[in-house]
């Protein structure tokens, strides 16, 4: 076969692949319409409405289908989120920067926090359950679950920001040194500016990884249900078309992040081109 | 004259290889001393070390009459102008010259006309005016070294490092860099210790001149006196204006594979033999022509004259033969290059302005010429 | 001159160094360690306590004795023993190491060709761009809802079957497309492919498109190409790429839970039932075996490659 023909195809093919990414999710979008209570998660649509997505808000007459309990897991779900953002995007920082020198047992290290990406979340989570039995810790989403969704994401942010650090210019720093700059100043308004991007695109991981986090919390949350642990409950009884329009009202709302990420990234980019000299 | 800084016995190693070893160096204030090597030779540590990016393993360092290694690089007072400029990317022009004045943890400028007065200052001193807000990726590479420049000079420290700073610019930029270098260094009275791969360079700035081979000074002295008679071979080669012939002081000749060169009568003889070079001569006899002997006799370009092959030589001159290869004509000058007998090839620079040199022929043979006591043997 | 005289006392103080007193470059890596520990220790001391020590907690617990209702700290192998003689457990880890290689398998088939475009046939910039995030983009939707969006689309009134029917192809529903493994299958493939084209891609992009002309003006086929050139450089990327499919599918139970109908249990799926009845040790032995499968695949592809490098 030449490479002539095998561009085009390969195109097909690869037309397909996005088809098959994306299938289930338009149906989903589809099936979200459903009318209801009397429609099912199934074709065909027996009239267009949003029935269901009112029902997600509570907007419609009790019926036989029970309402999602989502409005405190959602809230529970993004201070969680947060949470672990804030606090693996600094471990993650500082690990990195530890990583710019060379020192004895960085190979063990690196795989010590590397390991926490790689573990099984069911496993880690079991262990933090029996390991909190052991010494009597009651387990919560804000406690348990929380350190586990750190060792989840740390991992994540401490590797974006090793990436970044490998482009940093460090002459820069010692730029500052020479001008009678101490480091911790130095770090503050060349190093961490510099690397702020990066910075953003190691929270940006680590909340979406945590706020989508179930793995991990289902043994070590108690008895307060994060947003994932709310949609795995349905997994075991019928589910109705409700969940779908749960779950393209968490699309868009991991879309909209995902717009408030590029807009800061932006902003931080055009901030690095105009600074006056009162921002230093 | 007052000494700024001084090094006392600094050596420092990278992973057991000497970078710098045994530097005793005392560098007078309101002076630009010029440092010369090839890469590899210790210069960029040197600096380092006396910046503080690095700590010296052994020796100390003096500045103005404090020990400073030990000490962290941002409280030596001791600027530093790098080989790539290290501008703050996110900061604009008049950002990044105010940087150190704000930030500093000695004695920082907070009011803000004072900042802007200092700030405008610098600016007409190295002619950045106009760009103030620009940001450091929006302008040229002359632009962006004065900006490194002003930088560090509106901090006023006493002593200003600079790493290869031309080396990112280009020629006709370089020269007249150059110039204003020496002087903004002088309307400041800082002293400047530029270091540089540049021969050229390195003679033009310097009032004085560190010649550094492998880690140790070669010689330390005014760029005249190094240019005129270089305390060693390796010190003769890293001026790039110097044929060295190997061979050994035999009486009054130099013995090669030549044969031998006669030397001039005792008394006049420019013999470096008494002045035992201070650099190891192990690792530095790459290119000095056929090994016979530790002795190495240096003539310089623009001493050897090109003349007729059957011409006689003086009584006080030297004559040998060689074999025409090819010139460079460098405007003021003509560089020509002969193959010896031996297959080692000569360099010869002949002065325009002195009248049109031989038209030479490739392959033919001519006389070299040069005076006796032109010659430096070190021997 | 009196500065000179200053500096020439110099040597004097420094040939006589004090006892115990190390060079300024001892002085200054020894900062430069202790600083890199102070920067490390919070991250260190985070993973021990809550990631080595459940781990290694779970080790020990897999050892107590398992009451009806409740663990005791009774050392004691009869939970190793019962499930290494169930036919039950031992089906359950059959079926995972099962479901690991038909995944990386399909994965692998599926993810190649589209790296082999993304990578390599598209010299675009811009559109290779385009095209990674289009793949990137559904793992902004949450996982669940990823997974739960297969049960429309196979079901016996899904999607698929409709289309399937209304071009005449079948003239029944097939029922082997939900809750099988075959759907688990599907769904794992379309969910993980992703990590399989994203470091293949990033391997054939490296490759200079001089080095394919000059073996096609050498006069060699696309398939001599591909198997001198291409395949061995896209290697480190396929490995890279079966780490991170093996590491999330070994540790899966939500996939084979929402789309087998219970039908297919992996190891996943056994510590979630047992924590639910309680049985604390059977989910610990369970877990230990996952540990094992799990380190020992990782420890055989990282012999292929140095992750570290290639990150």
């Amino acid at each position: 076969m030449q490479a002539g023909v095998l561009k085009p195809v390969l195109a097909v093919y690869t037309a397909l692949f996005i088809a098959f990414l994306y299938g289930p999710f338009i149906v989903l979008g589809i099936l979200s319409f459903q009318s209801g209570p009397e429609g099912g998660p199934q074709f065909p649509i027996i009239e267009w409405s949003t029935y269901w997505y009112r029902h997600l808000f509570g907007l419609v007459p009790p019926s036989r289908v029970a309402p999602l309990p989502i409005g405190d897991s959602l809230i529970r779900s993004l201070a969680l989120a947060f949470m672990t953002m804030v606090v693996s995007t600094v471990l993650g920082v500082a690990s990195a920067q530890a990583f710019r020198q060379k020192f004895r047992g960085s190979g063990p290290v690196f795989y010590l926090i590397v390991l926490g990406m790689m573990v099984p979340g069911v496993l880690v989570g079991l262990g933090t359950a029996l390991l909190a039995n052991l010494v009597g810790v009651d387990r919560s989403w804000w406690g348990t679950a929380f350190v586990l969704h750190v060792v989840y994401t740390y991992p994540f942010a401490f590797l974006v920001m090793l990436a970044i650090f490998n482009r940093f210019d460090r002459s820069i720093e010692e730029a500052s040194w020479s001008l009678g700059v101490s480091p911790v100043t130095t770090f503050r308004k060349v190093t961490f500016p510099v690397i702020f991007p990066g910075v953003l695109s190691a929270m940006l991981f680590a909340f979406t990884l945590s706020y989508d986090e179930f793995a991990r919390t289902l043994f070590t949350s108690g008895p307060r249900l994060t947003l994932p642990l709310a949609i795995y409950g349905t997994f075991a009884v019928e589910i109705h078309p409700n969940v779908f329009a749960f779950g393209v009202l968490t699309t868009l709302f991991s879309f909209a992040l995902l717009a408030v990420y590029a807009i800061l990234m932006m902003r931080s980019v055009r901030q690095s081109r105009q600074v006056s000299a009162e921002a230093a | 004259m007052t000494v700024v800084l001084t090094l006392n016995d600094v050596s420092k190693t990278y992973g057991g290889k000497p970078a710098v070893s045994g530097i005793d160096l005392a560098i007078a204030g309101d002076s630009y001393v010029s440092v010369l090597g090839a890469s590899g030779s210790g210069k960029t540590t040197l600096l380092r070390l006396i910046a503080g990016f690095e700590e010296p393993e052994t020796g100390s360092i003096v500045f103005e009459g404090e020990r400073i290694d030990g000490t962290p690089a941002h409280e030596r007072g001791i600027g530093f102008v790098f080989q790539n400029f290290a501008l703050f990317p996110h900061l604009d022009v008049a950002g990044n010259i105010a940087f150190g004045l704000v930030n500093r943890r000695r004695d920082p400028v907070r009011d803000k006309a004072e900042l802007d007065r200092r700030v405008a200052e610098v600016i007409r001193l190295v002619g950045l005016t106009g760009l103030e807000r620009r940001g450091v990726s929006q302008i040229s590479g002359g632009q962006r070294q004065r900006v490194a420049l002003a930088r560090t000079l509106v901090t006023r420290p006493r002593l200003v490092l600079l790493d290869e700073p031309l080396g990112a610019l280009d020629a006709h930029l370089r020269a007249r860099m150059r110039d204003e270098l020496r002087q903004i260094r002088r309307s400041l009275g800082v002293t400047f210790l530029h270091v540089t791969g540049s021969e050229t360079e390195a003679l033009t700035m310097g009032d004085r001149l560190i010649v550094l081979d492998d880690g140790r000074i070669g010689q330390f002295a005014a760029p005249a006196t190094v240019y005129a008679a270089p305390a060693s071979p390796a010190v003769a080669r890293y001026l790039n204006a110097y044929n060295l012939i190997r061979g050994s002081r035999s009486g009054a000749s130099f013995v090669s594979a030549l044969g031998p060169l006669p030397l001039a009568a005792s008394g006049d003889a420019r013999s470096a033999s008494s002045n035992p070079p201070p650099s190891a001569p192990s690792g530095t006899s790459s290119n000095l022509g056929p090994a016979a002997a530790d002795g190495v006799y240096a003539i310089r370009h623009d001493r050897i004259e090109v003349r007729a092959p059957e011409s006689v030589p003086g009584a006080d001159e030297i004559m040998v033969p060689a074999r025409f290869v090819a010139s460079e004509y460098g405007g003021a000058s003509m560089l020509s290059f002969f193959a010896l007998d031996t297959g080692q090839i000569v360099e010869v620079e002949e002065h325009l302005s002195r009248g049109m040199p031989l038209s030479l022929v490739p392959n033919s043979r001519y006389g070299l010429a040069w005076k006796r006591d032109a010659a430096i043997v070190y021997a | 001159m009196s500065r000179t005289i200053e500096a020439s006392e110099e040597p004097a103080m420094r040939q006589v160094p004090e006892a115990g007193s190390i060079s300024s470059a001892a002085a200054q890596r020894r900062k430069a360690r202790r600083m890199s520990w102070l920067l490390l220790s919070p991250g260190v001391l985070w993973m021990t306590l809550f990631l080595v020590l459940p781990m290694l907690m779970v080790l020990y617990v897999s050892f107590w004795t398992q009451t009806t209702f409740t663990v005791e700290p009774k050392l004691t192998t009869a939970s190793w023993v019962r499930f290494l003689t169930s036919p039950t457990y031992l089906d359950a880890l059959w079926t995972t190491v099962r479901i690991w290689l038909l995944v990386l398998a399909s994965t692998l088939v599926v993810g190649y060709p589209v790296a082999l475009f993304i990578g390599l046939l598209v010299r675009n910039k811009t559109l290779q761009t385009v095209l990674l995030v289009l793949c990137v983009i559904p793992f902004w939707t949450s996982f669940l809802i990823r997974v739960l969006a297969w049960r429309p689309m196979l079901g016996t009134q899904g999607a698929i079957n409709m289309i399937l029917m209304k071009l005449g192809i079948i003239s029944h529903p097939l029922e082997m497309l939900l809750f099988s493994e075959l759907s688990v299958l599907i769904g794992m493939t379309q969910i993980y492919c992703v990590f399989m084209v994203g470091p293949i891609t990033f391997m054939l992009s490296r490759i200079d498109p001089n080095v394919i002309e000059a073996a096609r003006d050498l006069g060699a086929g696309f398939w001599r190409i591909f198997r001198t050139i291409i395949l061995p450089l896209s290697m480190p990327g396929v490995v890279v790429g079966a780490i991170f499919v093996s590491v999330m599918v070994l540790g899966e139970f939500a996939t084979a839970a929402a789309l087998s109908g219970r039908k297919t249990n992996m190891l996943g799926n056994i510590i979630v039932s047992q924590v639910g009845s309680l049985k604390w040790a059977f989910a610990a032995v369970a877990g230990v075996i996952l540990t094992l499968l799990m380190g020992v695949v990782i420890a055989g592809l990282l012999k292929v490659v140095n992750l570290r490098k290639e990150l």
